[in-house]
């Protein structure tokens, strides 16, 4: 009966233990799962055809016939979007008209002038133009229907005079005719607002689809493509089709985000179905294609984080961690043998011992202020580097930073390495260094190794170190070690605090993230295959 | 008693100091049984001391040249510790410190002058578990020579060959003197220490217990082994086997409660111990 028990409870154990290192592994998935997703979402997304010309233009990848044909349908489904746009605006950009009317009358001037005309009849079609100015002016400023109607008959009423034919004076009539059918859907008490209103549609339309035709090349690079992925296409086309504004609804309530949408906005008007046709032309205007951007871990970010990938970040990050290593480990390992094997126990190595503890637990952006105080504000100066951040004050903060770590691993490590080995070495007579060289170390190696991961895992992800002391968002690529370096960690972080373009380009500072999990991952993987062979030669397979 | 010389002990010749120790053993060959004429290793009034405790006390023995001597007795009785004397591998622990005398081929160990690397290479040790280094084969045979300052890699075959053939391990690993020596059985890896501790040359090889770790065949070959050590190697072994120490030793030396009780050849001890505690403990009636 007994062992019955026994082997119930056995099994119970057994179950829990699998039960819950499943659960586990499901919590991880749950936690990592839409993070990976987003982030994956840098490389593997659908991109548009901005997307390509980008590409094209930046970095000079892709064909460029293949581009060019590519782009007439697209440009062919938007062409009816900038039409619309440019119609509506002749209805309410009064004062552009009003500048248009008068340079033509201008020119007109100076034809005559030119003409052989005689003198009265140049006299009389001056005035008359002149007239014709006036009143268009009036009927453009004016809110009463009637009055715009009566401007307006007036002016056509010369349309078929002969001697206008052939000159710059027809752009009037055409000003005026354009004029009326521009009106006829517009509420013209509510053309300012009208304005206000086409404004912000063309610049959302600017992000959505790039620069309208025929428009200089704008001055920053962000504003020269449209939307490049097609999820941030989604987003834009949301903002396009949704009106939101902050109302104040009741007295002493905080303010409430109203949605409204565009079309109702532009009730009645020419634009109202505009956005309707936009939302299914979507499609046919940025042409979404799958697209595996795996470039995006060798990319260089033009400009700030808004196109490209992290290239320079995912190379910073690597050479910290490395120097850092380089730096950490040896004085790690040296520190870890004097406290096992040389130093005694007294008050000022129970001091020292007291000290590592503690400063394993220091906020890392203390050591952030450490480093920026010491390595960089007075170590740097000695020898003669400008006092700046840089890659090489970083690493050195970083290896501050981790060697408590360090320190306590190698010294589990060295003082888990069997006193018969010392033993055995120093009966054949070698010196204790020589025993710790050749005997300990490389038996202590699997666990110094088990402290380099710990180390890596924690140097390759910290920000506030690096923070004061070498990491730059933006930048050029490093040249030496005495230069600052972009990083995966800082990255993120500045794109989350400084960065008011990060709500645009999220897919970037998920694929930060996860870059960064992954290169850790990585340099784990490598750190633990190393420990693997080093303890499978240890024990003799 | 004459005054020893402390002479450094790689550079005199043997012959020199077998005439000197010859010269000096007339005036005291019959001073005592456990004195010989000229010992190897010479305990006089030995006392070691764990802080304020004694591990051993007023040891007085003569260790014969190319014999083995077997020290008996229950635990803690302080044979490791005179064991572990003799090449200082005691210094290993905090606030020790000894009196008396204990000599190594006519130089005092407990000299302050004494050089540990030279005295550890005169005096081999093998410990109670098989403890090779974790490498091959080949790099534990080899890392005594090492120290010494070897490098030729012919030199060292040769060294590790003859030393793995001296420990009659050459036949069962020749082939595979890459491979770690933790893959290899317990009696082999013991063997391999051996094999270790030879390739230094010492004149002089403590035992501690080599065979408490081991099955009795693989003792059986490392009682075979010590057969045939004797014969170049003066052999000191540790042993709570008494069957081992009559089958394998010349002298033994019964060791309680950290005093030296009776020290004579071996078949006396066992046939007719003239102590009667010694009686008791090889009877066993106490221990």
């Amino acid at each position: 009966m007994r062992t019955i028990i026994r082997g119930i409870l056995n099994n119970v154990f057994t179950a829990v233990a699998g039960t819950s290192v499943v659960c586990l592994c499901m919590v991880l998935v749950a936690v990592l799962g839409p993070m990976i997703w987003r982030g994956g979402s840098a490389v593997f997304f659908k991109g548009t055809v901005e997307f390509r010309k980008m590409q094209l233009a930046l970095f000079g990848r892709g064909n460029e016939a293949k581009i060019e044909a590519e782009q007439k349908r697209p440009e062919d489904a938007r062409r009816f979007v900038y039409d619309a746009i440019e119609k509506f605006k002749g209805g309410i950009d009064t004062e552009a008209l009003s500048d248009k009317a008068r340079q033509i009358y201008r020119q007109f001037g100076s034809e005559l002038r030119q003409t052989d005309m005689p003198g009265e009849e140049v006299a009389e079609l001056r005035s008359i133009t002149r007239d014709i100015r006036k009143r268009l002016e009036i009927a453009f400023a004016s809110q009463n229907r009637d009055e715009i109607n009566k401007a307006l008959t007036y002016v056509n009423s010369f349309r078929d005079d002969s001697r206008f034919k052939n000159s710059s004076a027809e752009g009037l009539f055409q000003l005026a005719e354009e004029y009326a059918t521009a009106i006829q859907g517009i509420n013209l008490a509510e053309r300012n607002e009208y304005r206000k209103e086409l404004a912000e549609v063309e610049q959302i339309l600017t992000r959505l689809l790039g620069p309208a035709p025929a428009t200089p090349t704008p001055a920053l690079m962000m504003d020269r493509f449209g939307a490049t992925r097609w999820d941030q296409a989604q987003k834009l086309l949301n903002r396009l089709v949704w009106h939101e504004q902050w109302a104040q609804q009741e007295p002493n309530e905080p303010m409430v985000k109203m949605r409204t949408p565009r079309s109702q906005r532009f009730a009645g008007t020419e634009l109202e179905g505009l956005f309707d046709i936009i939302e299914q032309q979507l499609p046919e205007m940025l042409a979404p294609k799958l697209t595996f951007y795996w470039r995006y871990f060798i990319d260089d970010s033009t400009p700030g984080h808004y196109f490209g990938g992290v290239g320079p970040e995912i190379l910073g990050t690597l050479l910290l961690t490395v120097l850092a290593m380089l730096f950490v480990v040896p004085f790690g390992v040296i520190s870890a043998a004097y406290l096992v094997e040389c130093a005694s126990d007294n008050l000022a190595v129970r001091t020292i011992r007291m000290c590592i503890n503690t400063l394993a637990g220091v906020p890392s952006i203390v050591f952030g202020m450490f480093g920026l105080a010491f390595f960089v504000l007075f170590f740097l100066p000695i020898f003669g580097v400008p006092s700046k951040g840089c890659i090489l004050a970083a690493s050195l903060t970083l290896a501050v930073l981790t060697l408590p770590v360090m320190i306590r691993a190698s010294e589990e490590a060295i003082r888990a390495v069997p006193q018969t080995y010392k033993e055995a070495s120093l009966a054949l007579g070698a010196s204790g260094f020589r025993t710790f060289v050749t005997v300990t170390l490389p038996a202590a190696l699997p666990g110094i190794l088990t402290g380099v991961i710990l180390s890596l895992s924690r140097v390759a992800g910290e920000t506030a170190p690096v923070l004061f002391t070498g990491a730059v968002a933006l930048g050029p690529m490093p040249k030496s070690i005495f230069d600052p370096t972009r990083t995966l960690s800082y990255g993120s972080y500045d794109m989350a605090v400084g960065d008011r373009l990060a709500a645009m380009v999220p897919h970037n500072q998920f694929g930060m993230v996860v870059t960064l999990v992954g290169l850790i991952l990585c340099l784990n993987t490598l750190a633990i295959i190393l420990r693997f062979r080093v303890s499978k030669k240890l024990a003799g397979q | 008693m004459p005054t020893q010389q402390l002479p450094r002990l790689n550079k005199q010749s043997r012959a020199e100091q077998i005439m000197k120790e010859n010269k000096n053993s007339h005036t005291n060959q019959s001073k005592s049984p456990i004195q010989c004429a000229c010992p190897i290793v010479r305990a006089e009034d030995f006392t070691f001391y764990y802080g304020a405790k004694a591990g051993v006390e007023n040891i007085t023995m003569d260790v014969t040249p190319c014999s083995v001597t077997a020290i008996i007795g229950p635990s803690g009785c302080g044979k490791s510790t005179f064991l572990r004397s003799i090449n200082r591998m005691n210094d290993l622990i905090p606030n020790v410190r000894a009196t008396g005398k204990l000599a190594v081929d006519g130089q005092d160990v407990y000299d302050k002058r004494v050089n540990l690397v030279n005295l550890r290479q005169q005096v081999g040790m093998v410990f109670q578990k098989p403890n090779p280094f974790p490498k091959s084969i080949f790099d534990n045979a080899a890392y005594g020579p090492r120290l010494q300052g070897i490098r030729k890699r012919g030199a060292l075959d040769e060294i590790v060959e003859q030393s793995l053939t001296a420990a009659v391990l050459w036949d069962e690993v020749k082939d595979d003197l890459k491979k770690s020596a933790l893959a290899l059985s317990g009696g082999q890896q013991q063997r391999l220490c051996i094999a270790r501790a030879l390739a230094t040359r010492p004149r002089v090889l403590l035992m501690d217990e080599p065979c408490s770790a081991l099955d009795p065949l693989a003792t059986g070959k490392i009682e075979d082994l010590i057969a045939q050590l004797k014969s170049k190697y003066t052999i000191v072994i540790v042993t709570h086997n008494m069957q081992q120490a009559a089958r394998v030793s010349e002298m033994t030396a019964f060791f309680c409660l950290g005093e030296l009780i009776e020290y004579d050849v071996t078949s006396k001890i066992f046939e007719n111990p003239s102590n009667k505690k010694t009686e008791d403990y090889i009877t066993g009636r106490f221990g």
